[in-house]
């Protein structure tokens, strides 16, 4: 079943005569359930994708639906609106609130939506239990460590069982150790709680736990690769092969 | 590119971010133009120059100005600086030598400074007619305030705020050397750590109040140097009080409200309370500032417009008739012709509206409250009392018999109501005393207030009245009525004068005259005393509800530019603007409401004690001041909502 739906994106920047294309012309598809992710060299236009996807930015020209709702004809507070209740997000900085705990970063989306005190409890207790963040509820972001960090924005994007999460780098600034955690549990999030990921990143070993990757480059796809039966190590290699072709730089690659 | 046009183009670049600061110059300029262009103003120094010395409370006044505009110029410099670190740093980084930044720095702040003298001047000029015009109104003087530019005021203007804008310019100049580059770089502190609720804190901060209000409220007791002393306890323990009640007792408000979960888990409250609970300890010391600052204005202002308020109401209650005087009987024609004939020269725009003339006499009476002093009182008897009262629709009657008499007196006090009643006392003519001649002796039964009765009166039997008669001769007291009586102007000046010239006629005669009361006079030199007083309150009163606006809309800017980044993310968690409006909204209350609050308390403690000492009800005078005061506060807080809202969401 189709999830998200883009069409003829294209993005450009700035006004006459100094224009940027960032986006060229794009189509793009995913499947409820996938683990997708994008990636390309700096400047191929893979953030710029996701923020067009996320509704964090609106595109030039083309059209972007998700669960069947085009996303151009929503207005500011339609679109928060949807953002809150059907979409996850994680960032490679975290963006957690400093001055809320764990648990209320958690609660966020929940306490937008006005859900009740209970439920939220049960839901936040529930989720908590699922990443491990249990022990650390009532510390504050910067008593936490990076990988604890990055899960509770994992935590935060899940709770209101989105639609599509999005992730933008999500281990860009985690040691291996932490990325592996990571990776591993967005992995179970996928199998089980059927999540549907999209996951911008430019590390292969990241990109190797999604079942399809996206290349970009120049602001258009230049090729898609599918896991298909390989196993994780196998498609790890593919994808190396593929950033060699695609001739990304060479600190692009690991 | 010399620095200095480094200076100039950074300037044209960011005069956003510049006009702020700008714009608090300019106020400042303003402000100090329009007070000294009143000060050095020909009529309106010409027009009070007999009643008020206003020069010297302008002097005054303006040296408080003076001080506070140092002082808020200061505070938005600072404020400018410190957003700007890290540009500053980025100059250093890029190989700008301190000294060349301190320069740059030195002409933008030359250049700012300059120019808002100039705007602030210019807009001033055109405005401080204006001003002239509120105070001459005030003061009830009629006069015709033309545009006119002082050059005293400009150049006084000038120097002062060169001296000013150069020790700025160099204060920023230094402001380099002070820095670090690492620290240049290095974000503003992230907000404070949790704050941590004292139940010793909140129970001194309530000590110290109540202790503060307990001095308040009582009387002032000899001996009188300790007065001063017990002002600046009073003052020390409520600033001290305030500020332990905002660090401790919000912090439980806040803390207690995050307790309920299924009130802090709904909708933006999460958000709002976190964030207000996190910054609380380094706002408890701006808002005890805004508390303390809106208390002083509260009760200047209060205070200055209460007396302005009574003192219309005062004259007209101590001097209830247009003119009062007692005079020869065979003069009484006379002075009334010179009344109709003052009234015809003006134009017949006034009427008399009632005219009571009633025999009296005006003998030496001993002052009971006093211990038998003396003075000359008007003598009337029992039946043109209750005549007079009639006329005037009173129901007062005084029946007396036999030697007993009725005090009534002007400056009425209750607690010498007993020197008279049961007592005698004694009236004669002050001739007879000197010819050894007899003095009468009366039985009071009575002391009053005077109702309808110009001046302090004693009513005696008609008989004693009679034989008092004999040893006086026969006056007429006159109380006269005309409309319009708080414009008489004209009328009053050229009655008074031919009244004047009666007097030395009758005195030549070796007549008794008693002078003339005229309630113009009185009114409008109360007026005008209390008008100026009036006009200074509340310009003070306006400079510091400005810096006080100003302060937290400083404050709260520079917090929405640290909070920037937070609010990116809540819009990408999928905040609406509404919503994030809303929550700023909230947050914002909370900073403006609270100290408002304790502003208002305090002022309120202390003009009840004002009230009571000058005993007077201060309620309608006052309430209308914290009306004015909230309304204009609450014009702060819509704009500083808009700006912070614009801020993070742009």
């Amino acid at each position: 079943m189709m999830l998200l739906n883009a069409k003829g994106l294209q993005k450009v920047y700035g006004r006459k005569g100094q224009t940027y294309t960032a986006i060229r012309s794009l189509d793009l598809s995913i499947d409820k359930g996938e683990f997708v992710g994008v990636m390309g060299p700096s400047g191929s236009g893979k953030t710029t994708l996701l923020n067009i996807m996320s509704t964090i930015d609106q595109p030039s020209d083309g059209t972007v639906e998700i669960n069947g709702r085009n996303m151009n004809t929503m207005n500011e507070k339609e679109l928060a609106i949807f953002r809150r209740e059907h979409l996850g997000f994680i960032f490679q900085d975290y963006n957690l609130l400093d001055t809320l705990t764990v648990e209320e970063n958690i609660v966020l989306p929940l306490a937008l939506a006005k859900v009740n005190a209970n439920e939220i409890e049960r839901r936040v207790h529930e989720t908590a239990d699922f990443l491990g963040l249990k022990e650390l509820l009532n510390k504050y972001p910067y008593e936490v460590s990076g990988g604890q960090k990055q899960r509770t924005a994992v935590a935060r994007a899940t709770i209101f069982k989105p639609d599509i999460i999005f992730a933008d780098e999500p281990t860009g600034a985690l040691d291996s150790k932490s990325a592996t955690t990571l990776l591993r549990m967005l992995t179970r999030l996928n199998e089980e709680e059927m999540a549907t990921l999209l996951m911008v990143t430019h590390d292969a070993f990241s990109a190797s736990y999604c079942h399809r990757i996206l290349f970009i480059k120049d602001g258009e796809i230049f090729t898609q690769l599918d896991r298909g039966r390989f196993s994780r190590k196998e498609f790890f290699q593919k994808i190396l092969d593929v950033l060699s072709v695609l001739g990304g730089e060479a600190s692009d690659l690991i | 590119m010399t620095l200095f046009e480094l200076a100039r183009r950074n300037m044209a670049r960011n005069f956003i971010q510049y006009f702020l600061y700008f714009g608090s110059m300019i106020i400042s300029v303003l402000i100090f133009f329009i007070f000294v262009s009143i000060q050095y103003n020909d009529e309106a120094q010409a027009a009070a120059a007999d009643s008020v010395k206003i020069n010297t409370a302008f002097q005054a006044a303006s040296i408080v100005l003076l001080i506070f505009v140092a002082l808020f110029i200061w505070y938005s410099n600072s404020f400018f600086t410190k957003r700007r670190k890290k540009e500053i740093g980025l100059y250093a980084l890029m190989g700008l030598r301190k000294k060349q930044i301190g320069w740059m720095l030195f002409f933008e702040n030359l250049i700012l400074g300059l120019m808002s003298l100039a705007v602030g001047m210019f807009i001033g000029m055109l405005l401080s007619k204006f001003f002239i015009m509120i105070l001459m109104k005030l003061m009830h003087i009629t006069v015709a305030v033309h545009f006119s530019i002082s050059l005293p005021a400009i150049l006084e203007t000038i120097i002062v705020f060169l001296v000013i804008i150069v020790t700025a310019s160099f204060y920023g100049y230094r402001l380099i050397y002070g820095f670090q580059l690492v620290e240049l770089f290095r974000d503003e502190k992230k907000g404070d750590r949790e704050p941590k609720v004292s139940i010793f804190q909140a129970l001194l901060a309530v000590a110290l109040i109540g202790t503060g209000y307990f001095l308040v409220l009582q009387d002032l007791k000899p001996p009188l140097w300790r007065l001063p002393i017990v002002a600046l306890m009073m003052l020390l323990c409520i600033i001290a009080g305030t500020y332990l009640l905002f660090r401790s007792l919000t912090v439980f408000i806040l803390k207690q409200m995050r307790k309920r979960k299924n009130v802090y888990y709904k909708g933006t409250n999460v958000i709002g309370i976190s964030q207000l609970l996190y910054r609380m300890r380094g706002n408890a010391r701006v808002l005890t500032v805004i508390a303390a600052m809106s208390a002083v204005t509260l009760v200047s202002v209060g205070t200055s417009y209460s007396f302005y308020y009574n003192a219309g109401e005062w004259t007209k209650n101590n001097f209830p008739h247009s003119y009062k005087y007692v005079i020869p009987v065979d003069q009484q024609d006379k002075a009334e012709q010179l009344l109709y004939k003052a009234l015809r020269a003006d134009g017949e725009q006034h009427k008399v509206t009632s005219h009571v003339s009633v025999p009296a006499l005006n003998l030496d009476v001993q002052m009971l409250e006093y211990d038998g002093g003396s003075a000359e009182f008007d003598i009337i008897s029992e039946a043109v009392y209750n005549q007079v009262a009639a006329r005037y629709g009173q129901k007062d009657r005084i029946h007396l018999i036999g030697n007993e008499a009725t005090m009534l007196a002007k400056f009425y006090e209750k607690k010498f109501k007993k020197s008279y009643i049961g007592h005698n006392g004694k009236i004669g003519s002050v001739e007879s005393y000197e010819n050894g001649g007899k003095k009468t002796f009366v039985h009071y039964v009575s002391y009053e207030r005077t109702k309808f009765l110009q001046s302090t009166t004693v009513v005696v039997s008609d008989t004693m009245f009679q034989k008092l008669a004999r040893v006086s001769k026969p006056l007429i007291l006159n109380q006269i009525d005309v409309s319009g009586q708080e414009h008489l102007g004209k009328v009053d000046d050229q009655f008074l004068i031919a009244m004047n010239n009666l007097e030395k006629k009758i005195k030549e005669r070796n007549a008794h005259y008693y002078g003339v009361f005229s309630f113009y006079g009185i009114y409008h030199s109360t007026m005008t005393a209390y008008g100026l007083i009036m006009f200074l309150g509340a310009f003070l009163g306006l400079v510091f509800l400005l810096a006080t606006g100003s302060i937290i809309y400083f404050k709260q800017l520079n917090e929405a530019a640290q909070e920037k980044p937070q609010y990116a993310i809540l819009r990408k968690v999928g905040l609406t603007n509404r919503e994030i409006r809303g929550t700023i909204a909230k947050q914002a209350a909370f900073i403006f409401v609270l100290p408002l609050v304790m502003g208002v308390l305090h002022s309120t403690i202390a003009l009840g004690a004002l009230s009571r000492m000058i005993d007077d009800d201060l309620t309608v005078p006052a309430v209308i001041c914290m009306g004015i005061y909230a309304l204009i506060y609450f014009i702060y807080y819509l704009f500083t909502v808009r700006a912070y809202t614009k801020m993070v969401t742009s």
